[in-house]
């Protein structure tokens, strides 16, 4: 039986879905460091370069950068929620531009428990996520 | 939901027309998505990109919906600004005839062609958003050439990374990434972050072992602290104080490598003459240092070249204000670029610059003066450019993301003003961290 971990957390925009993690570990940057027609970060040096985020749970601990972030919530590839240990009006613009389940503000950071590969039920609706680790 | 007054309710309602109940619709999605509580009325300034109808393509409304609402007598609330050049194209508004740049890597959308440009610049909706009492400053830097500053304390709705720390942090007026249609048509933004004040407060003080006091310094040092706070207000400590340019850099600098809304500069920014000002009357949740490692890492990690040999040379990001463009002119004057040299500053500056003689001093260097866009927010450089030198850290950071492909990776030189001139003149960069 793999192990299942719950957080609670703060919605900021609707809904519920499962999906595999990929886990940011540097902050995410958009603008011309994000295509969103191919679903990946062009930042150079970036853990998650030219990684595809499509369809995934997006596991970051912060926004950066300009108001182009919100391209990662601009599909047509975008990832399936957002999961973030902090935020600011950057991250607001991208869950409106997404309109996926987001959430962040959690009693517990998301960062020190997913690891991509990990399945992440993120339920937005009721505040809070689930984790089942990867074997 | 968040709480609504009767006449929010009203509009929200669609008693006053189909555009102001989508617009407060987005305000109060912003509101559930922030956790704001309520909207603030705005009494500062705003600016949003243009010509876009909302931030979000879920509110957005035609250009015929905009024409009836401009025929009804409908105007901005607040003092509303164009951010930069018109959207999707972002052209240069000035000097275009010499930006030999496909947009977006579009051979059939050059920049220097005046069709593509006429196209580009989208004046019908600017006609329109005129009438509405924008003023069409067409620049990311908006404040550099508004004669109208919000004041100390007053809610605003600005629209740029860079431009949001100079609102809150150097004017002490209130803002977030708040710019769009419907903030400066309504009069009214989500109240939460920085609009609220005990968030403007500093959690992390910055310490710099150097005397940060040169441009270049500002700007790395910038790039340093918004790696190290994040989406925190910091307040800095050990600094020289930063002149205008400085300020300018800093602020782009820190939201490249992070989100610095707000921060402190204790006898230079407004909010707090002490650390303990800045700090709240608390102690900082933790101390960080910025030594010579960390500004020799930054500047490092800025510069993305094996070769010295450069193509091309780009100043203006941000804009360059009127001071810049006197002291560059003096520095390029009587001088030849080896390699195309680009300047970048906004619009409302260009005539002023060519009545001050610069503009000629600029084009008998054989150097470029455009204005109201980048090179990043035109999606690239022009054809043949594989090493590009730079003297800010936003430019270098973003405009390599264009870049992405092994066969086709773009360099980047980073360094001081000086460095890039002196490429300009050579073709060759010698920059190095002092």
């Amino acid at each position: 039986m793999a192990e299942k971990i719950i957080i609670k957390g703060r919605c900021e925009y609707p809904g519920k879905v499962r999906a595999e993690a990929l886990v940011s570990p540097k902050p995410l940057e958009g603008f011309t460091n994000c295509n969103p027609r191919k679903g990946y970060t062009t930042e150079r040096n970036h853990p998650l370069f030219k990684v595809p985020y499509n369809g995934k749970v997006m596991v970051y601990p912060l926004p950066r950068g300009s108001g182009g972030f919100m391209m990662y919530g601009s599909g047509p590839m975008k990832p399936a929620a957002f999961v973030h240990t902090e935020g600011c009006p950057l991250s607001v613009a991208c869950a409106m531009v997404a309109h996926v389940p987001s959430m962040t503000d959690f009693e517990r950071d998301p960062m020190e428990v997913i690891e991509t590969g990990d399945i992440v039920f993120v339920n937005a609706d009721e505040g809070y996520i689930e984790i089942t680790k990867k074997d | 939901m968040p709480y609504l007054t009767d006449d929010e309710k009203r509009i929200l309602q669609g008693e006053e027309g189909y555009v102001p109940q989508l617009c407060m619709q987005y305000l109060v999605e912003v509101c559930e998505v922030s956790g704001a509580e309520r909207l603030i009325d705005l009494d500062g300034t705003g600016d949003f990109h243009t010509p876009t109808t909302s931030m979000s393509p879920f509110y957005e409304f035609s250009f015929e919906e905009l024409k009836k609402l401009v025929d009804s007598g409908a105007h901005f609330k607040i003092p509303t600004f164009a951010n930069k050049a018109p959207f999707f194209a972002v052209p240069p508004v000035d000097g275009w005839e010499d930006c030999n740049l496909c947009s977006y890597g579009d051979p059939e959308k050059m920049h220097c062609n005046p069709e593509f440009h006429r196209e580009a610049m989208r004046d019908e909706w600017f006609e329109l958003y005129r009438k509405m009492g924008m003023m069409t400053t067409h620049s990311c830097a908006s404040y550099l050439t508004a004669s109208y500053l919000p004041t100390m304390g007053q809610h605003c709705a600005w629209n740029e990374s860079s431009a949001v720390p100079y609102c809150n942090a150097n004017l002490g007026a209130r803002t977030n990434i708040d710019g769009s249609f419907a903030t400066c048509f309504l009069g009214k933004a989500a109240y939460y972050d920085m609009h609220i004040t005990e968030n403007r407060y500093a959690t992390v003080e910055v310490r710099s072992e150097r005397m940060i006091s040169s441009d270049l310094e500002w700007d790395v040092f910038g790039f340093a602290v918004g790696e190290e706070v994040g989406v925190k207000v910091p307040v800095l400590t050990g600094t020289a104080k930063p002149n205008m340019t400085q300020i300018m850099k800093l602020n782009s600098g820190m939201n490249t490598s992070g989100a610095v809304r707000m921060y402190h500069i204790p006898g230079s920014t407004p909010e707090a003459h002490t650390l303990e000002e800045a700090l709240g009357g608390r102690k900082p949740q933790r101390v960080a240092i910025i030594g010579e490692a960390e500004l020799k890492r930054a500047y490092e990690t800025l510069n993305f070249h094996t070769s010295d040999d450069v193509d091309m040379v780009y100043l203006g990001c941000p804009h360059l204000n009127i001071v810049d463009l006197m002291l560059l002119a003096r520095k390029l004057e009587g001088k030849k670029c080896r390699v195309p040299l680009w300047i970048m500053s906004t619009p409302w500056l260009f005539d002023v610059a060519k009545k001050l003689g610069y503009l000629k001093i600029f084009k008998d260097a054989g150097a470029s003066l455009m204005t109201g866009t980048c090179l990043a927010a035109m999606g690239g450089v022009p054809g043949g450019v594989r090493n590009l030198a730079v003297d800010s850290a936003k430019q270098s950071y973003y405009i390599t993301g264009c870049y992405p492909d092994d066969d086709n990776r773009l360099q980047v030189c980073y360094g001081s003003q000086d460095d890039c001139i002196d490429a300009a003149l050579t073709g060759k960069w010698r920059g190095e961290w002092r």
